[in-house]
């Protein structure tokens, strides 16, 4: 372990890929301050331009963009209340006042010194973590991953919210329908692909999550045709203040810093969870534990209101690595991201991976940590400069990021069947964002597909077309017991909300 | 009609749509013996995406309070010009290759900045050709990417060995 600690060690300290992780943050947080474009779409821009590097510096970048693009979330949320990330929602709930106060130096001092303790606990959780879960992950069988795919699967819809469960269920299996176009791997047999040689090989991840993504919010915006309000454009205008905290100020925030570092890490490492409901649950804990007179400053500007949401969503975002490298499996709609970055290098993450690449391994979890100095070292200062950016209109800027997600796709394949296949995808995905659908569901069943099909194929050669492997192995009947438990709880209570409405 | 009965007609039709055609795959001689077919898996979800569309239409009858697509709403949004820009996509869809990269880039990005009612034609113009040509020097000079420039830049400039 030690040996490919050193290994990733050297690798991520590379001149090259400590560039990548400072390029990867300042993107992120430029695109994560746009309102509407979150990590997923700041990850998908930049995918094709980490088509030409190695394995290790693509992903270095992917997680410098990740948590760049959480940060520029926090940083819209504070100056204009205008959330760029679901994540950074809670966020908003003390940070805008306190901007509003006049503080917003200070609101975002507290936000970013959050977010690194929040990146630093949970990079050490990681660290011990993610090895002993690969580990145990090397004795997993074909049918514990098939399992695990239903779960994180469950998981997804399970926590999509109330009322959303069966929105979420069917864009997974939505996704999960657009994953079997093309030829079947066993087979070779052509699926949906109505004769045309352009679908021979399925769709691309790549091409639906940017046409998902960030072709279709920026189409949203355009659809709702609204121009920074003169209000938004002052705030972003207006000085931030001091960047200073005062030492009582660090001394109030410490123990909620920690509470919620570990609590958003480990909803982080549950699938489907992720840093939304982590910093909303660290923010609501944090809430409870307060003194009443505490209470009351909740929602007006209160210090441990801010520091809760934003270590916690930090940390989730690195435990939702955890069982992205040891299992192979994404727990939310970035991390399938991730995952279909991965596997377009030619890396299939999961225990052996560990085992096989233990430099990227471990590079990607250095870089996670260096990715959070650099966005406490050299963004927070520069935000006053960044968040000046915001200020370019829309007009100007949505033309170019529509522009930059097109010839990104083509620049993967040459061919201008896939501009067409985008612009159709981009029109699905915005009426499905007009009839309030959830779309990172879809992704996740997209990515996991395939793999799911082939776990579920060579669970039943093994059993010889036998569905008993579903109860006879102990972790394949566990996983299923959770995830059938994940698939009632919120379906009973959807079911009973609804029959009580339509009595009422 | 509220969102969730729109949304839920539309995963139907698609669903339907996609189970029919689960029955077009071909299948392999001697596919009785195998465990698990290439339509076996389709067959399944399909199924699945018309129990669950169903489940959600029934409950948004069931539901009174569900959030509604009003008319008000719709005229809100600006369709025209959404419109005008996936005619604008389609059309760099189809130019770039016969115009090439930066001439249909410039064009498409001029499109784009008029579209959405920039007045400043400076502005449009040095965007567009610095962008298009900025990024072709990128492509080409730095990340290693060849891209055709098109046949007009091959004629002015000659054609790159």
């Amino acid at each position: 372990m030690m040996e490919g600690i050193l290994q990733g060690v050297s690798t991520a300290l590379s001149s090259y890929n400590i560039m990548m992780v400072i390029v990867g943050c300042f993107a992120g947080t430029f695109i994560g301050m746009l309102p509407g474009l979150g990590p997923i779409s700041a990850i998908a821009l930049m995918i094709p331009i980490t088509y030409g590097m190695e394995p290790s510096s693509g992903l270095i970048l992917i997680a410098g963009v990740y948590y760049g693009a959480i940060f520029g979330g926090s940083t819209s949320s504070i100056l204009i209340n205008a959330p760029g990330v679901a994540g950074t929602v809670a966020s908003s709930f003390d940070g805008y006042p306190m901007a509003k106060a006049g503080h917003a130096g200070k609101a975002l001092a507290i936000a970013a010194y959050s977010s690194f303790t929040g990146g630093t606990i949970a990079a050490v959780f990681l660290l011990i973590a993610a090895p002993a879960l690969a580990q145990v992950s090397l004795s997993f069988q074909s049918s514990d991953y098939f399992a695990l795919m239903v779960l994180g699967l469950t998981a997804v819809a399970a926590f999509a919210g109330k009322g959303k469960f069966l929105k979420a269920a069917i864009m997974t299996v939505f996704g999960l329908m657009l994953a079997t176009v093309g030829t079947d791997s066993d087979s070779g047999l052509p699926r949906f692909t109505f004769g045309r040689l352009d679908l021979i090989d399925g769709i691309s991840f790549l091409l639906l999550a940017m046409a998902a993504f960030a072709l279709s919010e920026a189409m949203m915006n355009i659809l709702d045709n609204k121009e920074q309000t003169q209000k938004e454009i002052d705030d972003l205008n207006a000085s931030i203040g001091s960047l200073k905290i005062s030492r009582a100020e660090i001394k109030e925030m410490a123990p909620t810093v920690a509470r919620s570092s570990v609590l958003g890490f480990f909803v982080g490492v549950l699938p489907g969870a992720g840093a939304t409901i982590a910093s909303f649950l660290a923010y609501g804990m944090e809430r409870s534990f307060a003194s009443a007179k505490e209470k009351l400053k909740f929602g007006k500007g209160s210090v441990k209101g801010l520091a809760a949401p934003e270590s916690a969503n930090n940390a989730a975002c690195s435990g939702s690595f955890v069982p992205l490298l040891t299992l192979g499996i994404p727990g939310s709609g970035t991390t399938a991201i991730i995952l279909g970055a991965l596997i377009s290098y030619g890396i299939q993450p999961g225990p052996t991976m560990y085992v096989d690449n233990p430099a990227l391994f471990w590079s990607v979890i250095i870089s996670m940590y260096l990715g959070n100095l650099v966005l406490l070292v050299l963004n927070l200062p520069l935000i006053p400069y960044i968040a000046k950016l915001l200020t370019l209109p829309k007009k100007l800027l949505l033309p170019l990021i529509i522009f930059f997600s097109l010839i990104g796709v083509y620049l993967v394949t040459f061919n201008n069947f896939d501009i067409y296949m985008m612009t159709i995808f981009a029109v699905i995905a915005l009426f499905i964002r007009i009839i309030d659908f959830p779309m990172a569901p879809m992704i996740l069943g997209f990515i996991l597909g395939g793999m799911m099909e082939d776990n579920l194929r060579r669970a039943l050669t093994i059993s010889d077309g036998s569905l008993a492997f579903l109860w006879e192995r102990p972790i394949t009947f566990t996983i299923l017991i959770i995830t059938v438990i994940l698939l009632l709880m919120p379906l009973l209570g959807e079911v009973y909300d609804k029959l009580k409405k339509g009595k009422a | 009609m509220t969102k969730n009965t729109i949304g839920s007609i539309f995963f139907l039709a698609f669903s339907c749509f996609y189970f029919l055609n689960v029955f077009n795959i071909k299948k392999m001689p001697g596919n009785q013996f195998e465990v698990m077919s290439a339509s076996t898996f389709p067959y399944y979800i399909g199924l699945a995406g018309i129990i669950i569309s169903l489940l959600i239409l029934i409950f948004s009858f069931v539901d009174k309070d569900g959030e509604r697509i009003t008319l008000n709403y719709l005229k809100t949004l600006d369709f025209k010009t959404t419109a005008y820009f996936v005619a604008a996509m389609l059309f760099y869809g189809f130019t770039i290759r016969s115009l090439g990269f930066i001439i249909s880039t410039i064009i498409f990005l001029i499109i784009g900045f008029v579209l959405l009612k920039e007045k400043n034609m400076k502005k449009i113009l040095l965007i567009s050709v610095g962008v298009s040509v900025g990024f072709y020097l990128l492509l080409n000079n730095v990340l290693g990417v060849y891209i055709d420039p098109g046949m007009l830049v091959e004629y002015f400039v000659g054609e790159e060995s």
